[in-house]
């Protein structure tokens, strides 16, 4: 089986870090275009990311994720950070146009096989729940705002989105009912 | 771990994941953690929502000229000096995990002869400085600084010294600031070196009194620009078992964006988890 990408410019092999833009540059520049409110900002993110990506190359487990999800893991939170940095909004037109459509298209292209399987398992959630995470992690909602736009109760915010979050997390088998151990990245 | 405990884990793993913490929130998961390892480097709740994410991403493909930028950063990123240091200090550069990386770039492998040679004196140059530093400067004895449990173990091979230099040496962001005591009442001086690139640092000591670890101990605190100054970073706890010169790792659990100022405290032993800073026993200034 050949060696991840992110274990080979962990260890050194030649062309790695080209092999690893091409693979990934296009979700990552996808995401930041998503969330971020320019290109300009999305480019710069982008920039940041990938550092990060090979500051943590070594921490990468194939065991636990593919390579792909733990590479949208960093982006991701590297984008929150701008945006929580920033107290700015993600990047979309309006919260109605949102709420009017907030399950996944099947015609969306769907980059690795946990993601496949996410999109399943968010239609298995409750439509509350799947609401809630789609502004949360999709759109890059606070909870504050999910609760004005929603008019709902802050805690029952807060409740969709966990319930919804430990169901998917079950459905994709990265939890454990025991103990934290098994997936650590 | 109790349903209870286990349940309120989850939560706070779940809500860090899709909405971030606030402080206190911070602080109590970071105490729980404490209370169980096993769940201190959990990334399952992170994994998931990325890949909730990626279920709707429609891809666009990323701009040549971005993609040349990141392949310039790259080149710089993983250039040799960095590689020469990470390979003589894995652990103290934890953050870092290219210790081996050997750069191919297409552009590398263009360039001409001189350019290599230029390296290669560079790189005996290094080795060169590092067998002076250990020949002349490598005298574990006087290293007095008892480290906690808290404080990541240093590698075996280096002195503390030596591994201060190197990240001196390496990081292109080093911040040097003066350390002294809040009010100038004690004879206590020295300074903090810090990497925010590497998240590494090292605070070192003249004139620390000697304390009695089985009454008190040592807390080293980051105050960042971006937190509440309420909920100072704890970047580790020692002990000071010798009079003389003290250097100690900054060793925080949590990523400092941006430092404006170190400090010391007196604690019970153990540490704290929040400081009522009435012992305050030294501070440095960015």
């Amino acid at each position: 089986m050949a060696q991840s990408i992110l274990k080979r410019i962990a260890s050194g092999e030649k062309s790695a870090v080209q092999e690893c833009l091409n693979a990934y540059g296009g979700l990552v520049w996808s995401l930041a275009l998503r969330m971020l409110s320019n290109s300009e900002e999305a480019e710069d993110a982008v920039q940041e990311i990938f550092i990060d990506v090979w500051k943590n190359s070594e921490r990468f487990d194939e065991n636990q994720a593919s390579e792909t999800t733990f590479v949208a893991m960093i982006a991701r939170r590297r984008l929150i950070d701008r945006l929580r940095k920033e107290s700015r909004r993600p990047n979309i037109d309006s919260l109605e146009d949102i709420l009017s459509e907030p399950e996944n298209s099947d015609q969306d292209i769907q980059v690795c096989v946990e993601a496949k399987e996410a999109a399943q398992a968010m239609k298995n959630l409750r439509p509350e729940q799947r609401q809630v995470l789609h502004l949360s992690i999709v759109q890059g909602y606070s909870h504050q705002e999910i609760s004005d736009a929603l008019d709902m109760p802050l805690g029952t915010v807060k409740t969709h989105a966990r319930r919804g979050l430990i169901q998917v997390r079950e459905d994709l088998g990265l939890g454990d009912s025991e103990n934290g151990k098994e997936v650590t990245a | 771990m109790t349903n209870e405990i286990k349940e309120r884990m989850l939560e706070l793993l779940s809500d860090q994941a899709i909405f971030d913490l606030n402080k206190e929130e911070l602080m109590e998961l970071e105490q729980l953690k404490n209370q169980f390892p096993d769940w201190v480097n959990n990334s399952s709740f992170e994994l998931t929502a990325a890949a909730i994410g990626m279920s709707d991403v429609k891809l666009v493909v990323m701009p040549e000229k971005l993609r040349a930028k990141i392949l310039s950063n790259a080149e710089n990123y993983f250039s040799p000096e960095v590689v020469n240091s990470e390979t003589n200090n894995r652990q103290s550069f934890g953050s870092l995990n290219t210790e081996t990386v050997g750069i191919n770039l297409e552009a590398a492998e263009k360039r001409p002869f001189w350019q290599w040679l230029g390296w290669g004196i560079a790189a005996a140059a290094c080795a060169l400085l590092a067998i002076n530093l250990w020949a002349t400067r490598f005298q574990p004895q006087q290293e007095i600084v008892k480290e906690s449990k808290t404080i990541q173990t240093p590698t075996p091979e280096l002195s503390i010294l030596q591994r201060r230099d190197q990240l001196i040496a390496a990081a292109p962001d080093i911040v040097r600031t003066k350390l002294e005591p809040p009010k100038g009442e004690k004879n206590i001086s020295g300074d903090v070196v810090w990497s925010n690139s590497l998240q590494k640092g090292y605070v070192t000591f003249h004139g620390m009194p000697v304390n009695n670890p089985a009454k008190a101990t040592y807390q080293l605190w980051v105050f960042d620009e971006t937190q509440n100054d309420k909920y100072p970073i704890s970047a580790g706890i020692f002990d000071v078992n010798e009079n003389g010169e003290v250097i100690v790792p900054i060793d925080t659990e949590l990523k400092v964006k941006k430092p404006k100022m170190f400090a010391v405290t007196e604690e019970k032993p153990g540490g704290v988890v929040v400081s009522d800073r009435e012992n305050l026993v030294a501070i440095a200034k960015v």
